[in-house]
């Protein structure tokens, strides 16, 4: 079948002081198709879709829609064009609800031109997240008090105004996704996949950027691969293995994405957590043995972010207490769980997690900064960069220097960083909050090796997760959360992700 | 091919940058050109440049310990009348026969104190930094007026060697039979300035307050003891402004519980200039160095011009408008 080309962007370059983050690629879109776009963190495929969404101004680049020759000087442009995004880094207003969030430079309802008509705002606010089988979130809750993933919903939402694909009849709009299920749990992402499936069969064209394999296996019709900002090749789903779009993508085999545990699971406990109640979680109660990997996972809203942060003191703990070598960690005291070896890496990167301003030895160093000083109060700057250096190099990260500000890096680097940063000092306790969100698959095996390593020292590592094949592959245990309670415990050899998913559902066929 | 795309694209970006970091700067230059093309003989002296550097300690010192509390994102309005009450309590203690060090002290304790309630209401009971020191400000400007009864205290109550060091200098160079010296609170200024430049930029403490400024969340997960850090940068400024109003009263041999009162609002101003100055928008000392200068030769070039005092305040705000107008355009297009 020969179908129509909705999308050809060619001869695409962007250069960034002088080092090219995109040389010269060629892409077209099918109607009708879902097409991929991987390729390793710093590869230059935002960058690819910020120029398509006017966001960034190429240094050259030829874009025909519809086979026409346009020019897409702004995101306006872009949109007239029928271009819709879901960009990787929210573009949110926190302090907005999620309806207004939704129609964002969309024209709000209104009466007589002036008065915004609230209810119906939030009526087809609702009526946009329904028709993407989002149900739960309340288009009047502010975004800032959305959890992560509900915020990226929010952003998904966003791109599927007044598109009633529902319908038929409709003009077929191109849809470009970055990374949209990086912060989704599993569940939510197949009703994503359920809305590509029928944009794809009413002739719209997506363009979806994942590091997820399985999912690229899951939905895509053909995978291009961007190397080092240049295209390294376009294939059919169909004739190709994921060993060969890995060879691709990183010019290196990997035999083994999740490598086997190095050292014994010690028999003093290192963390002991006894009834701990905040506002989000309720009597969570479980021991993490030295060497011993945990994980923690759930649904939207379960509590497992919230875990980690009741753990590191970020939250108030209304209830219960946690042991460090059976010694009480204080509430409410970040600071006092790293020094007491804690190590911590929130789950969302850009506001939890970074001083985007900042450089990469700036964010490195934060939490050991008094460590690295001299006299415990001078800046010791040799020391901090020898010691950025070498975290850099042990998660493979793409940047200039350790000078280069955190937020010019692309989103995956930006994650090694915050990675990165907990092992400045071999912590005895690793708390790690989705620490290969975003993460090219390469840069993932690294960080499970590292994992690995650290846990083979000893360290006692509790890991939340929403990547359930990563779960299943490193951790020794897994709880399941549900609604802020601890409502399954589960070994993770011989557990698969679809057990595991209908577990965070609470299905009694697979209960106890 | 690739290194000509480099090239197409490189001066449109160092423009933007080069304007954002040094707009104010050169803006700064060309007055000091202009005034010294309107005024040769008087304004470029080595007396006149020294003169001016005096002129603009006090308001220095205040803005310097000022630039600590902005990098983290909070701001002070209270400085001003801290400085006038500091004034007056060194007023009382001398009139009461107290010795001038016990005086200094206390006055200068009371800055501290009035820094701690701003810090504990800000940063643990978590009022807005403008709503806190709005409040304190009135409170500091309330206890100077009531301690003093309104009334201005001057006169012998100030020793003779105390009002000499505050108007006097040390001497640098003979110039035409004249000594030229630099004047003590010229010191005292730049002694603070290089005790903020490097608590800032070279200590622990200094990296933190910055990364408290640029994400204060993130801060606090990394292990940032954020709430006491904001505690200590207001016991900072309020340090700074009962040293400028024990400079100021020293100097004027005066203590008035309104003395110090406009200090507030050109110290912000000061670090705003500043502020354009620097590559993320962060405070940085040396900018507000620029600033407060900028204010300072301003002041002293229209006074010799000839353009009076209520001008003077309006054609500074102009500028102060335009300089960070056009940072914030250059900003916005890159
Ligand atoms: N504003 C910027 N300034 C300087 N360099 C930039 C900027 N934006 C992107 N880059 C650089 O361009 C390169 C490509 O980045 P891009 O964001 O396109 O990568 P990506 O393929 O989307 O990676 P990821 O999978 O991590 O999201 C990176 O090396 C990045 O550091
Ligand atoms: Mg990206």
């Amino acid at each position: 079948m020969q179908s129509e080309n909705l999308l050809h962007i060619q001869r695409a370059s962007k250069t960034y002081s002088g080092v090219p983050a995109l040389l010269d690629v060629d892409l077209e879109l099918r109607a009708g198709e879902v097409h991929a776009l991987m390729g390793e963190n710093g590869a230059g495929k935002s960058t690819l879709i910020k120029i398509l969404a006017g966001v960034t101004p190429p240094d050259s680049a030829e874009i025909h829609v519809r086979g026409e020759r346009v020019h897409i000087a702004s995101p306006q442009a872009a949109f007239d064009h029928g271009l819709r995004f879901i960009h990787q880094e929210l573009h949110a207003v926190p302090q907005l609800s999620a309806a207004e969030n939704i129609f964002l430079g969309h024209d709000y309802p209104t009466a007589l031109g002036v008065k915004v008509r609230w209810r119906r705002l939030y009526d087809m606010a609702r009526e946009t997240l329904g028709r993407l089988g989002i149900t739960h979130i309340d288009p009047r809750t502010t975004m800032a008090h959305l959890s992560p993933g509900d915020q990226m919903l929010v952003n998904i939402a966003h791109a599927f105004v007044g598109d009633d694909f529902t319908r038929a009849g409709e003009r077929a709009l191109i849809y470009v996704m970055d990374e949209p299920t990086a912060a989704l749990t599993g569940a939510e992402s197949a009703q994503l996949f359920d809305v590509i499936g029928r944009l794809r069969a009413r002739g719209s064209a997506v363009l979806y950027v994942s590091h997820r394999m399985d999912e690229i296996f899951q939905i895509a019709d053909r995978v291009t691969v961007l190397r080092d900002g240049q295209l390294a090749g376009t294939r059919d789903r169909a004739s190709v293995t994921p060993a060969e779009i890995i060879l691709l993508m990183t010019g290196r085999e990997l035999t083994q994405l999740f490598p086997p545990r190095m050292g014994q699971i010690g028999a003093e406990v290192v963390l002991d957590v006894q009834g701990v109640t905040t506002a989000a979680v309720n009597g969570i109660s479980f021991t993490v043995k030295a060497g011993e990997i945990v994980g923690v996972t759930g649904l939207a809203g379960s509590g497992m972010g919230a875990l980690l942060r009741a753990l590191i003191g970020a939250d108030r703990r209304a209830a219960g207490r946690v042991m460090l070598d059976g010694v009480p960690l204080k509430r409410g005291s970040p600071a006092h769980a790293w020094d007491r070896q804690v190590a911590y890496v929130p789950e969302e990167r850009r506001s939890q997690g970074l001083v985007l301003s900042h450089s990469v030895s700036n964010n490195i160093t934060l939490p050991q900064l008094k460590r690295l000083s001299r006299a415990g109060a001078l800046l010791a700057h040799g020391r901090e960069r020898a010691t950025t250096r070498e975290l850099s190099e042990s998660v493979r990260l793409k940047a200039r220097g350790p000078r280069q500000i955190v937020r010019d890096l692309s989103g995956g680097n930006q994650q090694k960083v915050v990675f990165a940063r907990a092992l400045a000092r071999p912590p005895k306790l690793l708390l790690l909050g989705e620490p290969t969100r975003g993460v090219d698959i390469g840069a993932k095996l690294d960080i499970y090796r590292l994992i690995r390593q650290i846990s083979a020292q000893g360290t006692a590592i509790v890991l939340a997760s929403t990547d359930l094949p990563e779960l299943i592959g490193m951790t020794d245990r897994i709880l399941i959360l549900r609604a802020g309670r601890l409502a399954d415990v589960v070994p993770s050899a011989g557990e698969t992700p679809e057990r595991l998913l209908s577990r965070c559902y609470g299905d009694a066929a697979y209960a106890g | 091919m690739l290194a000509d795309r480099a090239q197409r694209s490189r001066p449109a970006v160092n423009w933007g940058r080069f304007l954002r970091s040094f707009g104010t700067l050169i803006g700064f230059l060309l007055i000091v050109v202009f005034f010294w093309s309107q005024r040769p003989a008087t304004f470029m002296s080595v007396r006149n440049l020294l003169n001016i550097t005096q002129q603009v300690s006090i308001l220095g010192i205040v803005a310097f310990t000022m630039t600590v509390v902005m990098v983290v994102g909070d701001f002070d309005l209270s400085v001003g009348t801290m400085a006038s009450l500091s004034g007056i309590i060194v007023g009382l203690m001398l009139q009461n026969d107290h010795a001038l060090g016990t005086a200094i002290l206390v006055a200068l304790l009371a800055g501290a104190a009035g820094g701690i309630l701003n810090g504990v209401l800000i940063a643990y009971v978590g009022i807005l930094p403008f709503v806190a020191t709005l409040a304190t400000l009135t409170v500091f400007s309330g206890a100077a007026s009531s301690l003093s009864g309104g009334r201005t205290i001057f006169g012998q109550v100030f020793p003779d060697g105390l009002v000499d060091f505050a108007n006097g200098g040390i001497p640098l160079l003979t110039l035409n039979e004249q000594v030229v010296r630099i004047p003590h609170l010229t010191l005292i200024a730049l002694i603070v300035l290089a005790v903020v430049w490097f608590v800032l930029e070279q200590t622990v403490f200094g990296r933190r307050l910055y990364a408290i400024g640029g994400n204060m969340e993130a801060s606090r997960l990394a292990g940032v003891r954020v709430r006491f850090l904001r505690l200590l940068t207001f016991v900072i400024t309020g340090l700074g402004a009962s040293l400028a109003g024990v400079v100021l009263t020293s100097q004027l041999a005066t203590a008035n519980p309104t003395l110090g009162d406009g200090l507030m609002l050109n110290a912000i101003a000061a670090v705003f200039l500043g502020m354009t100055m620097s590559q993320e928008g962060e405070p940085r000392v040396l900018g507000t160095l620029v600033g407060v200068l900028l204010i300072g030769v301003l002041a002293n070039g229209f006074t010799q011009v000839g353009v009076d005092t209520y001008v003077q305040r309006i054609l500074t705000g102009v500028i102060i408008i335009a300089s960070v107008t056009l940072s914030s355009i250059s900003r916005r297009r890159s």
